[in-house]
């Protein structure tokens, strides 16, 4: 318990840092958001510079910091000036579709990673370990965008896959099972695309970890008694190699929210990518401090969990804290 | 012995690409900022080795390019001109080291020819020549971003698990808070801010160099782990029985066994900084005009007319796999023979 | 067009077959008792129903007419509001809409609208002189701060609104205005019974955003609110209360709904048109034009090169007084930049032609002057349209003092070699290309420039903020075709007179003279009187170069076949201005 509570405090603290510095940061690039109702020929500055002070931006930034940190604490996230709406709506709908997206894409890696992973591991040096060896380098060295990019082609050139978006028009007056159907239609290429990239790291670790524990004692052991093979790696080997993994699992959990920006910004997925983009572009600054907030929620939420799972599952650790 | 010659093969390719891209003014056939404004978005030159009379020729050769009268905007083979490909030809003047000009190129054709290997962009500016003098913009950012990186995660790393302690925690805490911040307006800021006079270049390595330093977290994490592991060797605790000072310890013993994950770190993180240098390209933070750099060429293709029409755009990208390849074949490899030499 | 020629005649039949249907009872279901109707001449008559499928770059931020400032809003509340006189984007004249005529005083100051009887809001309430006032009050309140209220604004003190009588408005200005009746396109007329009391509880700015119910929402255009989902679609619904007819007395518009989809740029966009997603395909660029048109026959759509619009793209050079924090290589630059002929060398050595074909593809027009082709009512045909030229390029800076070195370089008379940068967006990609293309250009004339393509707010912050650049690329697409849409920009105390803002007193003679002639159009109401002297401001600014300006590219659009009447124009809104009259094959 004391623990957690230790890790929840460090939370709270990196939060309120994270504000701060992104609160200063965003203040140094110059220019705010009605830079371009400055350029309209039909707007004298003299309107543009009470609309400004209407929203507060003339206000120096501590004031501004003040004023957003009381009102974050009543759960009042701050105001979108690109959306004209409050923060907290935007950014659950966005939130709620990345989390669909990176989701998805995190479960399909994970359940190829591990028995190709397995796979590899227990056939060690022969051919097929080779050739896994060569895709997944291979898979490595291509950089996402190009990815991406490949995959937008291909819906664009063979019309197979819808070429963005999350839904198709009219798809308002369908039933529940018709709109899921829909989603998942325009979830195929962005989330195959992000399995993709995110396979080649887990397959590796998979595979380094399933080494080290078919080479422990224990295993060889399990092999001199007899236990079938399929047996042997799923049941005993692979929990052996669970520590590396679960934090890796921590990992993907941490960044699940920012992973998929380069996938929703290129395929036009509704999430938080395009907007943090589009907000940083137009000085949208609430917008952006909320979703980095968001962001490091997630990320301290899932080093905890890692290490809550590793404090479960793996007695060693266990006994060596207490 | 497998490690070593994949070791090996991977560093002859990556020298080999290295020097053909440090040398890039002998072996690009023109300089990167010459246009030909009547061969925008040409396809790439087809060599030949028979002739339109059936006649083979040892030396390959192209043909002229002329507008396709039958495809506005497409360009059609010239028969009637050829052009055969000439070594080491005289063409438009280059600099080497900076120093001394030169007009010496590996291959070329006459003047009045056209030699596209890669195609054109929109200006009609020799893809292939821009490609290797933009890998000198972007190994250069690869570089310098890598180095600083791990030299701040060496200091960082070295005394946060050298001393422990509120050290330790002060400095993780302040590297976790560094990953999340968003660096993007940093960047948009230091851009901002710097007086126009200055080349673009210049602004540039700038912006690259901020990057590298805002990277020093996750190298640092890794040195930190390596340096707590090594500072409970024996013979650095021997060491400090014998009455070694913190700095004599640090440098000769503890710091030399981060040299695998510094080494691997460095090949990891070349690669991942150019992506990030083509990303920057992408956000509109690139080297400008009419410099050119791998993100620079590759962000063409964030517009639709380009992605589908010109396939030839991609191919920079598609040249980049081997190169990554070769980077992570050696950290792979340095990898293994750490894991085999050590501990 | 004819819709003018036979208006009044067509009024008269209009009345006539009112006023019968007003006589005969049980008329039918749809109400119509005591309304005057427009009726539509000359287009073809369509049929009822369908839907079309729209795409928006981006979500609109509110509906409420007053507060809108972006392109998003302002599309779909002119798909939801009327206006009391409106501009025709097709024949670029005003025409009456909600205000069925008007009468101007004799001193130019004072005009009285009549509004057309019987006109219902979407809700089923009626409109009044009332809702006209109470309108242009929101207008011009300060403390709402509306981005319209400096239209509204002549002479220095703001129009005044009176209510004669139910039917009756008087506008009255403090000066004469030559472009007045344009003024009153872009003002949607508001529903006092609706807004009136968030307007006196003080909460007026949250009115009419977004999260608000359709119910709580009506107007005076073709359409109305019907459903609203963030990050995915806008929907309206058939007006059936809207005060048009076609010439067959089909009550307008024809579609039942339209539904705008949020796409957010614009190869997206084309994408999903191409796919058939969408049925109309607003503005999009040169390039794209060339990959759409191979699949028109088989994708069953069709491309329109309306060309050039009001959009110009320019050159121009910092002749700012410089402020502290601008550097002191600028300084010593705008010695250079001051010259006119400088400028005008510049300006020929520049090629147009090369800008045209390979940032536009051949789909734009080379400009000399601001006021494109397509602006046809006050363009100057007089202007001159010099052919490139590195000579008479070369003798102008040679007159100007400047030489060459041996190995090509130009410098100045002190020895100085000549070099600046050109500032630009690095989010519009044509204009990157354009200074690309300039800095090869001029580099045939010995001048060595950089291209500095910076963030959008970082390069506003440079021009309008401290002055720190030295030479800029920009474009402006002007509000309407009239001049008084850009005093701002020509005039010397305006705000957005790029290349000098809120000069104090004119810098140099021609600047006055623009000045004057600028405030004397302003205040002239014969067109033939105001277009001398406009073309006169064009003249002066064509031989002193504060702005070179460069090219202005061609209006592209696209519309599936089915679509009926789709009749587009050059003026903004582009495909949506008729939308009333648009059908479904």
């Amino acid at each position: 318990m004391r623990y957690i509570s230790r890790r929840l405090i460090h939370a709270i603290l990196l939060l309120l840092a994270v504000s701060f510095f992104s609160f200063a940061l965003l203040q140094l690039a110059p220019g705010d958001f009605f830079d371009a109702m400055r350029l309209n020929p039909e707007i004298s500055q003299h309107t543009v510079e009470s609309i400004r002070s209407e929203y507060g931006l003339d206000q120096p930034l501590p004031i501004r910091y003040g004023r957003w940190l009381r009102s974050m604490l009543k759960g009042n996230l701050g105001f979108s000036l690109a959306s004209n709406s409050p923060v907290a709506p935007l950014l659950r709908v966005r939130a709620r579709n990345t989390l669909l997206l990176s989701g998805t894409a995190t479960l399909l890696a994970w359940l190829l990673a591990l028995p190709i992973g397995v796979w590899s591991a227990a056939k060690r040096g022969g051919w097929g370990d080779r050739i896994g060896k060569v895709a997944t380098s291979t898979i490595l060295a291509v950089p996402d965008l190009l990815l991406f990019l490949g995959l937008l082609l291909l819906a664009v050139r063979t019309g197979w896959f819808p070429t963005g978006g999350m839904v198709s028009p009219g798809i308002d007056g369908l039933d529940f099972w018709s709109q899921a159907k829909d989603v998942a239609f325009h979830l195929v290429l962005p989330a195959f695309g992000l399995a993709v990239v995110m396979l080649p790291v887990l397959v590796l670790h998979v595979r380094s970890a399933m080494i080290e524990a078919l080479e422990s004692p224990f295993i060889r052991a399990a092999r001199g008694h007899g236990i079938p093979r399929a047996r042997l790696l799923f049941r005993y080997a692979l929990p052996a190699a669970s520590n590396p993994l679960i934090s890796l699992l921590g990992f993907s959990v941490a960044t699940m929210l920012s992973t998929s920006m380069l996938a929703e910004v290129v395929l036009s997925w509704p999430g938080l990518g395009p907007l943090l983009v589009e907000s940083i572009f137009s000085r949208d600054v609430y917008v952006v401090v909320a979703v980095v907030m968001l962001s490091s929620v997630f990320l301290v939420m899932g080093n905890l969990l890692a290490d809550l799972l590793l404090f479960a599952s793996d007695p060693r650790i266990r006994t060596e804290t207490e | 012995m497998n490690s070593r010659r994949k070791l090996w093969g991977a560093l002859i390719l990556l020298a080999a690409f290295h020097g053909l891209i440090l040398f890039a003014g002998f072996f690009a056939p023109y300089g990167f900022a010459v246009q030909d404004r009547d061969m925008s978005f040409a396809p790439p030159t087809r060599l030949h080795f028979t002739d339109a009379q059936g006649k083979f020729h040892l030396r390959p050769f192209v043909y002229g390019l002329k507008d396709d009268p039958a495809n506005p905007g497409a360009y059609a083979a010239d028969t009637t001109h050829m052009y055969p490909l000439r070594f080491f030809v005289q063409g438009s003047p280059y600099k080497v080291a900076g120093l001394f000009e030169s007009h010496l190129h590996f291959f070329g054709v006459a003047s009045d020819g056209r030699l596209f290997l890669m195609g054109t962009d929109g200006y009609g500016r020799d893809q292939l020549s821009r490609f290797l003098y933009g890998g000198q913009i972007s190994l250069l950012a690869g570089l310098l971003a890598a180095a600083l990186s791990v030299a701040l995660g060496i200091l960082v790393g070295s005394l946060a698990g050298f001393y422990g302690g509120w050290i330790d925690e002060l400095l993780m805490r302040g590297s976790e808070i560094f990953l999340a911040l968003p660096w993007l307006y940093l960047l948009f800021a230091v851009r901002a801010a710097l007086p126009l006079h200055i080349a673009e270049w210049q602004v540039f390595l700038l912006l690259v160099a901020v990057m590298g330093v805002i990277g020093w977290a996750r190298p640092a994490r890794l040195i930190r782990g390596v340096v707590l592991s090594a500072k409970e060797r024996k013979f650095v605790v021997a060491a400090r029985g014998f009455g070694a000072s913190d700095a004599h310890l640090l440098f000769k013993h503890v710091l030399p066994q981060t040299y695998g994950v510094v080494l691997t770190q460095i090949a990891l993180l070349i690669p991942q900084y150019v992506l990030a240098e083509v990303t920057l390209s992408f956000l509109g933070l690139g080297v400008g005009e009419p410099m050119a750099s791998w993100g620079t060429l590759l962000s063409s293709l964030q517009q639709y007319y380009i992605l589908s029409s010109y396939w030839w755009m991609f191919l920079p990208a598609l040249l980049l796999i081997p190169l990554f390849l070769a980077y992570y074949t050696t950290a792979d490899a340095l990898q293994e023979r750490l894991k085999s030499v050590s501990l | 067009m004819a819709r003018v020629r036979s208006r009044k005649a067509t009024l008269a039949l209009g009345v006539a077959i009112i006023c019968s249907w007003c006589v005969a009872p049980g008329a039918s279901a749809e109400w119509q008792a005591d309304s005057e109707q427009l009726t539509v001449t000359d287009n073809p008559v369509g049929h009822s129903g369908g839907r079309l499928v729209l795409a928006l770059r981006s979500e609109p931020k509110t509906l409420n007419p007053v507060l809108a400032q972006d392109a998003a809003s302002q599309e779909v509340i002119r798909c939801v509001t009327a206006d009391l006189i409106e501009i025709n984007r097709k024949t670029q004249k005003t025409e009456s809409a909600l205000a069925k005529s008007w009468t101007v005083s004799r001193d130019g100051k004072q005009y009285t609208l009549h509004l057309r009887r019987g006109i219902r809001f979407s809700d089923g309430q009626p409109l009044t002189a009332g809702d006209v006032v109470f309108s242009f009050h929101l207008y011009l309140d300060e403390k709402i701060d509306s981005p319209q209220r400096d239209l509204l604004i002549v002479g220095g003190k703001p129009i005044a609104v009176e209510k004669i009588d139910s039917d009756t408005v008087r506008f009255t200005l403090a000066q004469p205005y030559a472009a007045a009746d344009r003024l009153f396109d872009g003002f949607a007329i508001l529903p006092r019974h609706l807004l009136e009391g968030a307007y006196r509880s003080g909460d007026f700015l949250r009115a009419w955003n977004m999260s608000m119910p359709p119910s709580q929402f009506a107007g005076l255009g073709p359409f109305r609110l019907k459903e609203y989902v963030p990050g995915e679609r806008l929907v309206l619904e058939r007006n059936p209360y809207y005060w048009k007819q076609d010439r067959n007395g089909n009550r307008l518009p024809y579609l039942n709904e339209i539904v705008f989809l949020f796409v957010s740029s614009e190869d997206a966009q084309a994408i999903r048109f191409q796919a058939g997603d969408t049925d109309i395909l607003d503005r999009f660029s040169a390039e794209n034009f060339a990959v759409l048109a191979k699949q028109q026959a088989a994708r069953h759509y069709h491309l329109d090169d309306l060309g050039p619009g009001l959009e110009y793209n320019f050159l121009f050079f910092n002749l700012n007084d410089l402020g502290p924090k601008a550097s002191p290589d600028v300084a010593r630059k705008q010695a250079w930049f001051q010259d006119v002929r400088f400028r005008q060398a510049v300006s020929a050595a520049i090629d147009r032609e090369a800008i045209v074909r390979l940032v536009y593809n051949g789909r734009a027009t080379p400009l000399w002057t601001q006021v494109t082709p397509g602006n046809k009512l006050w363009i100057d045909p007089g202007i001159p349209h010099p052919p490139r030229s590195l000579a008479h390029a070369r003798d102008l800076l040679k007159a100007a003092g400047f030489s060459w070195k041996s190995d090509g370089t130009l410098v100045d008379s002190k020895g100085s070699p000549v070099e600046f940068s050109i500032l630009t967006s690095s989010s519009n990609a044509q204009r990157v290309k354009i200074a690309t293309l300039i800095q090869d250009d001029l580099s045939h004339l010995g001048m060595n420039v950089h291209v500095v393509s910076l963030e959008f707010h970082a390069m506003v912050d440079r021009l309008l903020n401290i002055h720190d650049y030295e030479a800029a690329i920009m474009g402006l697409v002007s509000g309407d075709a009239d001049p008084t849409a850009e005093m701002n920009v020509w005039m010397s105390n305006g705000d957005t007179h790029l290349w000098h803002p809120n000069e104090g007193k004119s810098a140099t003679p021609w600047e006055a003279e623009i000045d004057r002639l600028m405030q004397q159009q302003l205040v002239t109401l014969a067109y033939a009187k105001r277009k001398r002297l406009y073309d006169r401001v064009q003249e002066i600014i064509a031989e002193n170069l504060p702005v070179i300006c460069l090219v202005s590219p061609n209006i592209l659009v696209g519309a599936s076949d089915r679509v009926g009447n789709f009749q587009p124009a050059i003026l903004d809104p582009y495909t949506l201005w008729n939308i009333d009259e648009l059908y479904v094959r």
